[in-house]
């Protein structure tokens, strides 16, 4: 590896993937998720965008005045407002973007857009996509394309279904590969079938973690070889480990796993509306001691229940919830999860983001960080995965305008001269607006 | 060493003996899924995890389940057998000062030490920080928690539930005029296990790299909120303009007009998920020339977002009535539309894509026998490969404290 940063003592006091570059062709959730936590790791992640796609799940053109008619979506710009450029301003493209560069490349297809994407691959050591399986290959731009270039290149592909197999060229979202991992059949409310799911995007939340880890293992394998790889990341497959006691209660006992909804089998468990609006409280139920503490806070009815063991709440489980139902109803959630939780009941409430942005217990670990972009203005983001006490993980610019890192990766990374650039200027495809 | 004998094991085809990890030894302290999860696949990549029990009684995921025919057996818990492939057995009692210096001794030796007690017990026990990195200054020692190391709520009790309600997409989860409604499953405990494997690893890079040893805090918590489930970006969505992902439309990323999510069909569910740019290609699909006429008239999905919703389900649900899941998925998918159809565990196991690519592996286990597991991960060279079941309870005590000895 390059890049050696060393303290005082003489070892390496970096980040440990200081000195890697990373070429990131994904698009939507788990390959940005992934990439991003490369970048959190000190990895020089260059978004490979290009001005005729849209990479950022954001329209060229939209006025504020469709933004505030389009629900949700439009939330997603500061202040509803999506602005001259409204793919700088998402925050569906924003919240994975922090420390990560950005390019505009020609369209693949073309031969000075392959040119320049193998320029920019020889120059790297890592490249992550998670497009169709077949889409490289349209491009002749498989693994075997690109290690011509860079034998010591860690290629990661991250296909639903595989690289092979009848289903692989299958297309979808992190839902549609839910339900075919077995997931989405014990989505839902407490015993209705899984229609009455509700959104679940699990697939994404499960691949970035560990793409990562995926990428970091080529790496490890590169360090002790020094050859890299081409490593494929079946989503849905590193998805079937989440499934592993299921798949054994299968094969053990020939069941098939029912919708639990918030219940679990082997606790008493459930969400509890309140006496006010749309907040809700979860609590679980784990031993004798939770339940003790439980009917001392609740009192009133459940008191007829405080000596009940395990075995009769389990008998009891529907009159149970049905009372704690009954008292919750009653309650304020002010004050009420503390008094659960000063009695050791693992409770909380169920929190809204603009509730999670006001939670002590995250600002005193400094989890949030201010990010300035003069394409937003200055915002609180959210923060990194997990920590390391020996360094910190990075924490730069919160992303990249569209185009904003061209002069440097072009001239720098790529070495194109000044002639090839103001040339790719020129022609259109170096740039940071978008044709409306 | 001898390696133990295993029976009926499969090779990975082209792989080489060892692992990407084989240089590699791992101290498992951890009880729950998490932490097994996350020593699981570095053991599955070829480290040497070596699992510290508490002596008689084990690991919590010993007395989880499933077990054949519901009766209760540490040796045969389904969770257990799942999570602790590739990984030897010490039975160890950490209330005794003879068994920690055992496993200070091992911590020497070892790369990375997984642990997940309450944050504070093993301070309380002498095998904090301190002492580690006294005995072993390039040790990885990462430490998952419900809410952190450090911090007002570091010391809170939790569930899986109450986490994924403080950390998770839940209050957007669900139907509006209904509780919010969680994960299935134990999915968010691996989600956690996986985030804490991946922050091992790179901890353990930075050691290879010469750097120091470090502890790793990793948060449940924090990996839920920071997570691609949509909760990071909700969170900058809040952020940016005040607002809080709403419950039960079915994408809170767009308007509702077009379906996604679980449907009926003739004989259960399929998962549909049109976007905008796959509008053309369903309406050929149902092929109504009314419904297709309404679309083509004007901006019907901005202009009159319920009338268009309510015209395309009238057509979609019957059209999926008259069709069993995988004639609805190969319709689909051979133009290119994201239905899939909703398969139950036992249909995964059976199916003809898994098998031909031979994702599941039968292993013999000497108490629980010949069962299948899930594969591989990720596909690498030096990659994944099931080279023993999951060890019995303190089946490796002996093995693994001699060698320390006579080191």
């Amino acid at each position: 590896m390059t890049g050696e940063v060393t303290d005082p003592g003489g070892g390496f006091s970096g980040l440990p993937l200081e000195g890697i570059r990373v070429v990131d062709l994904t698009v939507v959730w788990s390959g940005p998720g992934a990439t991003m936590l490369l970048g959190d790791l000190g990895a020089e992640v260059i978004r490979a965008e290009c001005l005729t796609r849209d990479s950022r799940m954001a329209p060229t053109t939209l006025t504020k005045e469709q933004a505030e008619k389009s629900g949700y979506a439009g939330a997603a710009y500061p202040g509803w407002d999506p602005g001259a450029r409204p793919y700088n301003r998402n925050a569906s493209a924003n919240w994975h973007a922090r420390n990560k560069l950005s390019i505009t490349l020609p369209p693949l297809q073309a031969p000075e857009g392959r040119e320049a994407f193998l320029r920019l691959i020889e120059a790297s050591d890592v490249f992550v996509e998670n497009n169709a399986p077949a889409t490289l290959s349209k491009l002749s731009l498989d693994y075997d394309d690109l290690r011509e270039r860079n034998e010591k290149l860690i290629m990661v592909r991250m296909p639903p279904m595989g690289l092979s197999g009848p289903a692989s060229d299958y297309i979808g979202y992190g839902p549609n590969f839910n339900a075919l991992v077995g997931i989405a059949a014990m989505d839902g409310y407490e015993g209705e079938p899984p229609t009455s799911a509700g959104e679940n995007y699990h697939m994404d939340e499960g691949a970035a973690a560990g793409v990562a880890m995926a990428v970091m293992a080529g790496l490890w394998r590169r360090e002790d070889t020094g050859e890299g790889c081409l490593i494929e990341f079946p989503q849905s497959e590193s998805l079937l480990a989440e499934m592993g006691e299921a798949i054994m209660d299968l094969q053990m006992n020939g069941r098939v796993p029912a919708t639990w909804g918030n219940s679990h089998p082997a606790l008493l468990q459930d969400v509890f509306a309140t006496a006010d609006e749309d907040r809700w409280l979860a609590l679980t139920i784990r031993n004798d001691a939770d339940w003790a503490a439980f009917v001392a806070v609740a009192g009133g009815e459940l008191e007829e229940y405080a000596s009940a063991g395990r075995e009769a709440r389990v008998a009891a489980e529907g009159e149970i919830r049905g009372a704690i139902r009954r008292w919750a109803a009653s309650q304020e959630i002010e004050g009420l999860v503390e008094k659960l939780i000063a009695a050791d009941v693992p409770a909380a409430e169920v929190m809204t983001e603009l509730g999670v942005l006001a939670d002590p217990h995250l600002h005193e670990r400094g989890w949030f960080k201010k990010g300035y972009h003069p394409e937003t203005g200055l915002h609180m983001y959210p923060g990194h995965a997990w920590r390391m006490s020996a360094v910190d993980l990075a924490w730069g610019r919160p992303f990249p305008a569209l185009g904003e890192d061209n002069e440097y990766v072009y001239r720098e990374v790529m070495g194109y001269s000044e002639a090839e650039y103001e040339a790719g200027q020129a022609a259109g495809y170096i740039g940071a607006e978008r044709p409306r | 060493m001898t390696e133990p004998e295993l029976q009926g094991l499969e090779e990975t085809p082209g792989g080489r003996d060892a692992g990407v990890f084989s240089e590699l030894r791992v101290l498992d302290l951890s009880r729950w899924i998490p932490g097994e999860f996350c020593t699981k696949l570095f053991g599955d990549f070829g480290a040497q995890v070596i699992k510290i029990e508490r002596p008689g009684e084990g690991s919590l995921t010993r007395q989880a389940g499933p077990w054949p025919g519901d009766t209760p057996d540490p040796e045969r818990s389904g969770l257990f057998l799942h999570l602790n492939t590739n990984k030897k057995s010490v039975a160890l009692d950490l209330k005794l000062e003879e068994d920690r210096r055992a496993v200070l001794n091992l911590a020497r030796d070892a790369d990375l030490l997984v642990e997940s007690f309450r944050p504070g017990t093993l301070e309380r026990l002498g095998l904090g920080w301190d002492e580690l990195s006294q005995a072993n200054p390039d040790l990885v020692m990462t430490r998952i928690s419900n809410f952190g190391q450090t911090g007002p709520y570091r010391d809170r009790e939790a569930s899986d539930l109450v986490l994924q309600a403080l950390g998770g997409p839940m209050h957007a989860t669900g139907s509006a005029d209904r509780e919010p409604l969680r994960k299935p499953a134990n999915l968010a405990m691996y989600v956690v296990g996986r985030a804490a494997a991946a922050a091992s690893l790179a901890a353990l890079l930075r050691v290879k790299r010469g750097g120091s040893g470090t502890v790793v805090d990793v948060s449940a918590h924090e990996v839920m909120l920071s997570a691609p489930d949509r909760r990071s970006a909700y969170l900058l969505t809040a952020a940016y303009s005040g607002t809080n992902a709403p419950r039960g439309i079915r994408s809170a990323h767009r308007g509702a007009v077009l379906p996604s999510g679980p449907f009926a069909c003739s004989d259960g569910y399929v998962m549909i998920y049109i976007m905008r740019q796959f509008i053309e290609k369903l309406l050929d699909l149902l092929a109504d020339a009314e419904l297709s006429e309404y679309f083509a008239s004007g901006e019907v999905m901005l202009d009159e977002p319920v009338e268009a919703r309510e015209r395309l389900n009238a057509v979609l649900e019957p059209w999926l009535a008259g069709r069993t899941k995988h004639e609805i998925m190969r319709e689909a998918q051979s133009r290119h539309i994201p239905m899939t159809a909703i398969l139950s565990i036992d249909e995964v196991l059976d199916d003809p894509h898994f098998a031909a690519r031979g994702f599941f592996h039968e292993a013999d286990h000497p108490r629980a026998g010949k069962l299948r597991y899930a594969g591989a991960p990720w596909l690498m060279p030096d990659g994944w490969r099931l080279r023993s079941t999951a060890p019995a309870l303190g089946q490796h005590t002996e093995e693994i404290l001699r060698e320390g000895v006579l080191r």
